[in-house]
């Protein structure tokens, strides 16, 4: 199959560099696959799985935070907040900070920290599926 | 002039002193050294984030989101603004804490109905012993500076604009223009102008269009957020690295103050103790003259 350069980015390093021959993104009305020679485009990423297959390789998952992709020239750039692959996610930290997010969310708290815990609670939940699904 | 015990314990007490600076001036420059690093880690995404920002804005020309000013608007909003303030935990770091609050009143001075948002011990001191309300302060957050943190504060931040409680928001942060030279600088965060992102004649126009999914406005808003904590992120990296390079140039000139002054002590010292010595000699050949003129006679 043919394959198109990837780069993603995300805040505190490069996650990959490398040829790729699908991708996948959450994007913000369901799922978006992106094969080589995509035409060009620009789109919002919402926190999900991202799933990414390096040639001759199986398919690999990562937990992502929001962040946006873009398409140009067959090259793919995906810039989010925070990408993880299963194996580096924390189940049982994850799983504390769901629990903490969801007591948060009971009290009665600010707004902005009621959002702040829904973040939280999103992250982590989505973080505990990827982990779920990645490792068996 | 002082006895030799009292210029001994100076001696020692200056010691001490330069002890406890020299070490504070290695401790400066190991941290230094690890958020240059962290700085360097996070870059390749904010420049990237950075430029797809730029991008978008020459593809498409009007955008319509509460975060930008309208085009060929520039003029500033009436209401209350926000101003973020980042100072160090500590002093001991030559002007730095004082230039960051300079800055800070003479935007207070021009912009009165302003609410103040402080990072790091030091502001949070100045500005409740001069009875400025401070709206928030964040604190630990000047000696470890963390994405998360930036997170926190951006959300905060964004939360009080979102709401339009602030219409526009500030950044007071200290820029490393060099290894040597820095300089406080309030730059506007929010809302952002077009011209922060405008481009440079070099870079060549872009000829493909792209595909927006699912529009331009839901991206911009999307990215936004990002954005403007990564940019507190470099603004709390940028103002930890000159703190350290403050302390360190201030633990420096301390070093070698502690020098010349021990130099100096040491001289008066010897001085001090040969004059004793001098005149202890005269003392007793004087007492033997005189002992050996009454044998004499």
């Amino acid at each position: 199959m043919e394959t198109f350069q990837v780069r993603i980015l995300a805040a505190d390093r490069a996650f990959y560099e490398g040829p790729c021959v699908s991708l996948t993104i959450p994007a913000s009305d369901g799922e978006m696959g992106i094969l080589a020679r995509h035409s060009s485009m620009i789109a919002a990423i919402q926190p999900g799985t991202l799933r990414y297959q390096v040639p001759g390789e199986p398919v690999r998952l990562a937990a992502v935070s929001p962040g946006m992709v873009k398409v140009e020239n067959n090259e793919v750039l995906v810039l989010v907040d925070s990408a993880e692959r299963p194996e580096e996610i924390d189940a049982a930290r994850a799983q504390r900070v769901a629990d903490e997010a969801r007591e948060a969310l009971l009290q009665k708290k600010s707004r902005q920290e009621y959002q702040l815990a829904q973040a939280a609670l999103a992250r982590s939940l989505n973080r505990l599926r990827v982990r779920a699904r990645g490792v068996d | 002039m002082a006895g030799t015990k009292e210029i001994k314990t100076h001696i020692a007490s200056v010691q001490e002193t330069k002890k406890i600076t020299s070490a504070m001036y290695l401790i400066a420059s190991t941290k230094l050294r690890r958020a240059r690093q962290e700085l360097d880690s996070t870059r390749p995404y904010f420049e990237a984030l950075r430029g797809e920002i730029k991008r978008i804005f020459r593809t498409v020309h009007s955008v319509d989101s509460p975060y930008f000013y309208p085009e060929g608007d520039d003029t500033p909003l009436e209401g209350t603004y926000g101003c973020l303030v980042i100072t160090a935990d500590k002093g001991l770091a030559g002007a730095y804490n004082q230039n960051v609050i300079k800055e800070a009143l003479r935007l207070l001075e021009q912009h009165p109905d302003m609410k103040l948002f402080v990072v790091g011990e030091y502001g949070r001191r100045f500005f409740t012993q001069r009875k400025i309300p401070i709206e928030h302060s964040f604190l630990y957050t000047a000696q470890n500076p963390t994405m998360a943190r930036a997170r926190e504060i951006s959300a905060l931040l964004l939360d009080g604009f979102d709401r339009g409680e602030l219409k526009e928001i500030f950044v007071i942060y200290t820029d490393m223009e060099s290894a040597v030279s820095f300089e406080a600088r309030s730059t506007r965060l929010l809302p952002f102008h077009r011209t922060h992102f405008a481009t440079s004649h070099k870079e060549r126009e872009v000829r493909t269009s792209f595909e927006f999914l699912p529009d331009v406005k839901t991206v911009l808003n999307n990215m936004m957020p990002s954005y403007v904590s990564g940019f507190i992120y470099s603004a709390l990296i940028d103002s930890f690295c000159c703190e350290q390079n403050a302390r360190m140039t201030a633990m420096d000139s301390a070093n070698q103050n502690a020098e010349t002054l021990l130099g100096e002590l040491s001289l008066q010292y010897n001085r001090v103790r040969q004059a004793a010595i001098t005149q202890e000699i005269t003392e007793i050949s004087a007492g033997a003259k005189a002992q050996r003129q009454r044998k004499g006679r």
